[in-house]
């Protein structure tokens, strides 16, 4: 999108990744220096009463939304960006980020987004200004 | 509220760091990967790194910061919110260093979590060799407090 075409009300193309990885949850247990079981351990997440699935890493879910951003504005710069974390996201899920435009001034497009988990809803929810 | 003991009094705590973090371009490459995209060709890293390089090189462990706030990182620390504001693009390479502090720790009843500190701390990330910060962030961590549970 560039600033000619971007409108209030515009959809943001969706984002989606089709079964969150466990193995992504093994990967930034070391890109965080956090080896915290629950994203890592089945057993560890029972015990502790969080359901019967390991838990995704609160960050890799901002990250599908900036992932979203940037595919909808090619060579944007993210200025700042809000998210509150609304459940868990779980392995196994199909997650889905997606968007609408609110607000477009000079190069500036205001934009609030959702991260969605099929069949349970919005996870995380915010909003973000982009320099295109 | 008035029978519940104040939460600590942690506000201004330093969460200075004194390591390095460098985005390594295989790492970068790793992490865009496991989200799902191909990391960028002009030497820009991922922008979630505001959140890891920050956590990283802070001052204080996770498990630290939850000592500090006397609270057992093993009862489960949970993310609130996550904000952020960029002054530029994250560039693989580059190595950062972390500035940072504590907000507030506030106790609150919810009728979902029981009694719970609600945590704030600000986080900047900065070139290492000087200047002012590429990135501040304001996370928001959630403290169920079980032991103050009715």
């Amino acid at each position: 999108m560039s600033t000619a075409t971007v409108n209030v009300g515009d959809a943001l193309p969706p984002f989606a990744i089709d079964s969150v990885s466990p193995d992504a949850m093994r990967e930034w247990s070391v890109f965080l220096a956090d080896p915290n079981p629950i994203h890592l351990d089945v057993e560890v997440v029972k015990a502790k009463g969080l359901g019967d699935k390991r838990i995704n890493q609160g960050p890799i879910n901002v990250a599908y939304m900036m992932n979203m951003l940037m595919a909808a504005f090619p060579g944007c710069r993210i200025e700042a960006m809000d998210s509150k974390f609304l459940d868990n996201v779980y392995e196994g899920d199909r997650v889905v980020a997606s968007g609408t435009v609110t607000a477009v001034e000079g190069n500036r497009v205001s934009c609030e987004f959702t991260l969605d988990v099929d069949g349970r809803g919005t996870v995380n929810a915010g909003t973000a200004t982009i320099l295109i | 509220m008035d029978d519940l003991p104040p939460a600590p009094d942690v506000a201004g705590t330093s969460l200075d760091g004194t390591d390095v973090f460098t985005i390594s371009a295989e790492e970068n490459a790793a992490l865009c990967r496991s989200t799902g995209v191909e990391p960028a060709a002009d030497g820009s890293a991922h922008p979630i790194y505001y959140y890891i390089a920050t956590q990283v090189a802070m001052g204080k462990t996770v498990a630290g910061v939850c000592e500090t706030c006397e609270f057992d990182v093993e009862d489960g620390p949970m993310m609130g919110s996550s904000g952020v504001k960029f002054e530029g693009h994250l560039k693989v390479g580059e190595d950062y260093k972390v500035t940072g502090e504590i907000l507030s720790l506030v106790r609150k009843k919810s009728r979902k979590l029981g009694v719970m500190d609600v945590l704030t701390y600000r986080l900047r990330l900065h070139p290492a060799a000087g200047g002012d910060a590429v990135a501040e962030t304001d996370n928001v961590w959630v403290l169920p407090r079980k032991e103050l549970a009715a």
